[in-house]
């Protein structure tokens, strides 16, 4: 893909990691002669990603996403392989991208601590050397959008998780980058709250057109806003496409939920009953045969309401990695 | 033509923020600064209490001169603490605070990243440095400087500073490549540049060795050109001798620094340092 703005090909990182036994004899023996282990964090990948895209980048802990991330931000150099982003090499440090990127870590701030959010904007401002104008038209369409005006003048230490997350997200987003690494941007937060980010993500994307690399163990936050998904474990990719075709890809069947008039009878000969809530079952049929069980069940019983569904994304996503360890 | 000049600009605008940045820090804990500051005078008035125990034990001595002398020490001392430290900090305080990911991501060169922590670490240091003469000197001990060319003192500081701050920059790699120690190894460099450089004493009283390391140690000349500015009174036309060496071994070390501190940046990326503790 020759105009994509993130391009990764044979992407490797591996880092050296001292080891050794327990005991005070161990640890007196690698004083002199330390053994290390060689770990690839990242092993191989590529993939590139298109202007405008949305992606997640999924993975349990330690798959590679932080690693991966911070190799397309400049922070970590590679081992080998390729890394492109807006067709800049990350670890060159050209002025020209580190201005039109952003990373937003969940769990690291950029904001001083000590000081109100608004002191550190300044901050980026210069650094960022953007246009007085544009950065208070910038900084208060963001204030506005995720309603933390009485917040920003407060020091940083005195917010709570989700409000800090709010200011920070502004504070990545002031000088307008093109490109925004996301690494658990609601990790920690409430529902309410990760909702409320979500929507901002969305909303951000499409006003300024930026192309969006987005880590999460939330799925409601892929679902809300990846269409495609790149799926990574132990430095690897195992899935790489369209959300709706991942379910498609590696779930063989599909749920059917369904409320009868006369209560929850037994339904076991339509499928495997999953789950059962009053008279609400949900049962786990081949995919092949969803269409004939649904037939049977609408002439056979009572329905009431009848849904089928691709099954949960948490279930496809564990069902990946337990395909990997199968092979 | 017009390209570099807005680089140029871009970075001093840059390197400007980073000053304001430690302007807002330091008004934030402006009060345990000046806690801070009680320490230091506390600290300094020990030293140059043995000047005045020398002469109650029967020692002969010009109490005077030599407790401006031994004054003298403890200012540039606490002056070299302060920049030293806000140049550490350009590394183990943001690594503290889960900022360094950001920092070192910002499009600004680390020339001006830290030439800006510099810049504010030698504004703070000379007034904090100001302060702790003017108390001791005259609040605590009412010494006599009739001759003291102060103006001559400020200027040999000042340049002796950009040799500070070269160093400075090489001992702020050490939190980059040793998130663990590398802080307090700073310190070790602080007190053996001043070991070797006559805080307290002439460097003649040295071992040789000593004093062949004290003819490349900035400290050595900023100490003689201060003290002969502000005991003996000798003006800028006769700091020649001192004002030379220290311009030198700051061309010399202000691009080491950076040259080092990239180093230690290339490496904390290979490795995966460039991330906060904790």
């Amino acid at each position: 893909m020759s105009d994509a703005v993130v391009h990764v090909a044979e992407l490797r990182k591996t880092f050296d990691v001292p080891e050794r036994e327990a005991g005070l004899r161990a640890a007196t023996k690698s004083l002199v002669r330390r053994t290390t282990k060689e770990v690839r964090a990242v092993d191989g990948i590529t993939f590139d990603i298109a202007p405008g895209e949305i992606v997640g980048f999924l993975g349990p802990n330690g798959a590679g996403k932080t690693t991966t991330l911070k190799m397309l931000s400049g922070l970590l150099y590679v081992t080998s392989g390729e890394a492109r982003v807006l067709g800049h090499v990350p670890s060159k440090r050209e002025r020209e991208f580190l201005r039109r990127i952003a990373l937003v870590m969940g769990n690291r701030n950029q904001l001083q601590w000590d000081l109100p959010a608004l002191d550190s904007f300044e901050l980026n401002r210069s650094i960022y050397q953007i246009p007085r104008a544009d950065f208070f038209e910038m900084r208060d369409e963001l204030i506005e959008l995720l309603e933390i005006g009485d917040l920003v003048r407060k020091p940083v230490r005195q917010l709570s998780l989700g409000e800090r997350m709010k200011v920070e997200i502004v504070g990545s987003l002031l000088h307008r980058p093109q490109v925004l690494f996301l690494d658990e941007p609601t990790i920690g937060l409430d529902v309410t709250m990760q909702k409320r980010i979500r929507e901002f993500i969305a909303v951000y994307r499409e006003r300024h057109g930026a192309t969006v690399m987005l880590t999460s163990h939330y799925m409601a936050d892929v679902e809300a806003l990846c269409e495609r998904v790149i799926v990574i474990h132990h430095g690897r990719i195992l899935f790489d496409g369209d959300l709706s075709a991942l379910a498609g890809t590696v779930a063989a069947w599909k749920t059917i939920a369904v409320a009868l008039e006369d209560g929850a009878g037994d339904l076991s000969a339509y499928g495997e009953v999953v789950h059962r809530d009053g008279d609400l079952v949900t049962l786990r049929v081949p995919k092949a045969d969803t269409a004939r069980v649904t037939a049977r069940l609408l002439a056979e019983q009572e329905v009431l309401d009848l849904n089928v569904e691709d099954p949960p994304i948490e279930d496809v996503i564990e069902l990946v990695f337990a395909r990997e360890l199968d092979e | 033509m017009r390209t570099t000049f807005g680089t140029m600009r871009a970075e001093l605008v840059g390197a400007g923020g980073v000053v304001e940045r430690n302007a807002y820090l330091t008004k934030r804990y402006i009060w345990w600064d000046l806690a801070w500051f009680a320490w230091t005078v506390a600290n300094t008035l020990t030293i140059v209490f043995i000047a005045k125990g020398i002469e109650a034990s029967g020692g002969q001595l010009d109490v005077n001169a030599t407790m401006t002398t031994l004054l003298i020490g403890a200012v540039v001392w606490a002056y070299l603490g302060i920049l030293f430290m806000f140049l550490m900090e350009t590394v183990a305080w943001e690594r503290w605070e889960g900022t360094i990911e950001y920092t070192f991501m910002a499009p600004l060169s680390r020339a001006m990243h830290l030439a800006g922590q510099g810049a504010f670490a030698i504004i703070y240091g000379l007034v904090r440095a100001a302060f702790l003469f003017v108390v001791c000197a005259f609040v605590f001990f009412d010494l006599s400087m009739p001759n003291a060319d102060f103006f001559a003192a400020f200027v040999v500081l000042v340049v002796s500073s950009i040799s500070f701050i070269g160093i400075g920059m090489m001992m702020s790699v050490l939190p980059l490549i040793s998130p663990e120690k590398g802080t307090q190894l700073g310190f070790v460099a602080q007190g053996t540049l001043l070991v070797v450089s006559g805080v307290y004493y002439p460097v003649e009283v040295l071992p040789q060795w000593m004093q062949w390391i004290a003819t490349v140690s900035p400290a050595t000349y900023a100490l003689d050109g201060i003290r002969e500015a502000i005991i003996e009174g000798q003006g800028l036309t006769a700091m020649w001798d001192e004002l030379w060496p220290l311009m030198i071994i700051g061309v010399v070390s202000i691009p080491l620094g950076l040259w080092i501190f990239s180093r230690g940046e290339q490496y904390a990326k290979k490795h995966g340092k460039l991330k906060r503790s904790g």
